[in-house]
């Protein structure tokens, strides 16, 4: 057969559906982009303008002086794990339009996250929401708030500075509970993100193929995104040179944890939460595929959660640098597993236009 | 878990038609003939044909990913044009989808992956690269001999990196997207970055040089086009500055006026991630229909007052051609969808068509 999963409309006509039987009830790819969306995607979406909320009122008990530098950083490193836990996992209204930045700018290869907080901040004295709202997505997102909690040359401790950044720290926190309470509405609507991946056909699929598709697609990227997020400090693309301020999330040192919590974002996907992930829709014939993802999920998690050092230090040793190598090669098999063997054992295309057209 | 349903069905049909006379293209009641690049699950690049019922009138296996198609007006004869920077493209038979020529670009020539049949069907022209001095543009001329091609010479684009070519009304000049970027012979890399020289350029058949526009952005790559009935022309852009810049991804011109941005709204230019794929007009309805496969997004608008029409989400859409009815769209990733835009609202309907691994262009003929 030249083309698999050819003409795979099983439901689109009444005769078809007759003759399968009642199979829009019994879809194994229908029960597990349902089963993901309640009990993975929502949860994770939720827990994330969850984060968020608590990091917009961070903010302001920060600059009132009723929380600690060290609980205000607390609260931002559970953002950034949430955020980073829905990287494999951006289908739908986060993947679009660049709204992605305005949580997180990276790569950031000029420090334009420093450049421009500086600039904003000597334009606007007296810095307003608006200012930020109107403003750069650079200056929008956890990447700027982290750049005022964490970086060597803002001094928090003097109250002239911390007078002079607050404004934007409580502008950051504020367009960051907006920004996630719209997504998770955009979710939870009655013709939602989740209605989308329970109910088809609908506007965005024409059937659960393409649901499943688009989440392995988005897992693949995600995944595929990992190892440059990895091997770009590594210096994979420096000719073997260390590049640890191209990290993501460097100032902070929480560049190995959001690894991590992607990771887990991606496993939950492939697990499935109380309902079926996408293992259960591997057939038999595949048993060892499925055992070979389980087995290459246990590895990664277990280095990924061997390092006590922060990423940018670790790239400065040759020991570091080898276990890192090591994480990275993990991440490559990883990938490779989903992006060629998954796919094809799940019978879906996870597209190429996107990645190479012309 | 494999769910291939009635694939055997499509098998039989797709038998049948294949054996019909030169006209069969054309006949009444089996609808147009969608040809596209497309990949295998084997893997393997393919030239194919289907009807839009999901008949299958062939899948020809071909050594070069291919790009764009164009069929001859008149015979069952279609040219895929070979991807950027392939030296091959092939002369299919659509009645049942015999490779009729390997056609080679000459030594020094590479082709681009687009190219179109004049209305005569005597000629056949593509655009290519000049790798002795790369990124010259080169406008191949082949004539149409029985059922070969035949290189007969070439003209030059007047511009860098030429990608899509298409004929203005008159189908005596053509309008040509010079994407302005600069490859090598074998090679994808874009050499010219900081240098780029898009333009748009109007070319007499002779070769004699009508009019060169460009964009005021030197980085916004002028690749793919819609031509009106009227004459108006449509570009679709590819950005290659900052992501965060705001380059107008379409733009054009319309008869009599100057080359300039389409007024395209600043959500949809934020959805398109820098970045169009394929473009259509369909004249009866005036509208125009873009892909953008980055963005995940299909958009349509009133050609004549810019009022978007649709923005709508389909994973990596590739192709676009208008119908009767619509739009058809392709998708590397999901199913093809028929568009309905002859109502005030604009109804998709998923295709009885193999999903996903269609490459980047349709053409219905």
């Amino acid at each position: 057969m030249l083309f698999d999963r050819s003409l795979i409309a099983a439901c689109a006509t009444a005769a078809i559906a007759l003759a399968l039987g009642a199979c829009a009830q019994k879809d194994p790819y229908q029960a597990a982009s349902a089963g993901l969306a309640d009990g993975v995607l929502l949860p994770a979406y939720t827990q994330w303008t969850e984060t968020d909320r608590r990091l917009a009122a961070s903010a302001r008990a920060f600059c009132a002086g009723n929380e600690s530098l060290a609980d205000a950083r607390r609260v931002l490193r559970d953002a950034q794990l949430a955020w980073s836990g829905l990287q494999p996992m951006l289908v739908g209204p986060l993947g679009e339009g660049n709204r992605a930045w305005q949580v997180q700018f990276w790569p950031d290869k000029k420090n334009l996250v420093g450049r421009q907080v500086g600039n904003l901040l000597k334009a606007n004295p007296d810095l307003t929401s608006a200012d930020v709202e109107e403003g750069s997505v650079v200056v929008q997102g956890l990447t700027a708030y982290e750049y005022v909690l964490h970086d060597k040359t803002v001094d928090l401790s003097d109250a002239q500075v911390r007078a002079r950044y607050c404004p934007l720290l409580i502008a950051i926190g504020d367009h960051q509970q907006k920004l996630s309470a719209d997504i998770l509405g955009q979710w939870e609507g009655d013709d939602g993100m989740a209605s989308q991946l329970r109910t088809f056909p609908n506007a965005r699929y024409a059937d659960p193929n393409e649901a499943i598709a688009d989440l392995l697609r988005v897992q693949v990227t995600a995944l595929d995104a990992l190892k440059k997020k990895l091997g770009t400090p590594l210096g994979r693309l420096s000719k073997g040179h260390p590049q640890p301020y191209q990290a993501e999330a460097w100032r902070s040192g929480a560049s190995l944890p959001m690894i991590g919590a992607a990771l887990a974002g991606a496993e939950a996907l492939w697990q499935g939460g109380k309902e079926s992930g996408l293992r259960s829709l591997v057939d038999d014939a595949h048993a060892d595929l499925a055992n070979r993802i389980d087995q290459a999920y246990a590895s990664v998690r277990q280095t990924a959660d061997s390092f006590d050092e922060p990423l940018a230090e670790l790239v400065g040793t040759e020991e570091g640098r080898t276990r890192l190598a090591e994480l990275y090669e993990q991440l490559d098999t990883l990938h490779r597993l989903h992006q060629n063997d998954l796919a094809q054992a799940l019978g879906v295309q996870i597209g190429f236009n996107a990645h190479d057209g012309d | 878990m494999k769910r291939r349903a009635f694939l055997g069905i499509g098998g039989v049909l797709a038998a049948a038609s294949a054996f019909g006379g030169w006209t069969l293209t054309h006949r009444a009641g089996t609808g147009p003939l969608l040809l596209s690049a497309r990949d295998g699950s084997d893997g393997r690049h393919y030239a194919v044909g289907y009807r839009l019922d999901g008949t299958q009138a062939f899948a020809t296996p071909v050594t070069e990913r291919c790009h764009d198609v164009y069929a001859h007006p008149a015979l069952p004869l279609a040219v895929f044009v070979g991807r950027r920077p392939s030296r091959e493209s092939y002369l299919v038979d659509t009645r049942d989808g015999t490779l009729l020529q390997t056609i080679d670009s000459p030594p020094d020539r590479h082709f681009y992956g687009h190219g179109i049949f004049d209305a005569g069907g005597e000629w056949f022209y593509t655009t290519e690269n000049d790798t002795s001095e790369p990124g010259r543009g080169v406008l191949g001329v082949y004539r149409v001999d029985g059922r070969q091609l035949a290189r007969a010479g070439e003209h030059s684009t007047h511009g860098v990196g030429p990608h899509q070519l298409l004929w203005m009304p008159d189908g005596e000049t053509f309008v040509i997207a010079n994407g302005g970027i600069r490859t090598e012979a074998d090679s994808r890399e874009k050499m010219n970055l900081d240098a780029m020289e898009p333009s748009l350029v109007l070319l007499k058949r002779d070769g004699t040089l009508v009019s060169k526009e460009r964009l005021p952005e030197q980085m916004n790559s002028v690749r793919h086009l819609a031509v009106a009935r009227d004459g108006t022309v449509v570009s679709g852009q590819q950005y290659e500055g900052n992501p965060l810049d705001k380059a107008p991804l379409l733009a054009i011109k319309r008869p009599g006026q100057a080359f300039q941005p389409f007024p395209l709204g600043e959500a949809q230019r934020q959805m398109m991630n820098q970045y169009t794929a394929s473009l259509a007009i369909h004249d009866d309805l005036r509208l125009l229909a873009v892909t953008a496969p980055r963005g995940n997004r299909v958009f349509m608008w009133d050609l004549d007052t810019a009022e978007l029409r649709l923005d709508a989400p389909l994973p990596d859409c590739a192709g676009v051609g208008a119908v009767d009815e619509g739009f058809v769209v392709s998708s590397g990733q999901g199913r093809c969808r028929l568009y309905d835009c002859r109502g005030e609202r604009i109804l998709a309907s998923a295709l009885e068509l193999p999903a996903g691994l269609w490459d980047n262009h349709l053409r219905l003929a």
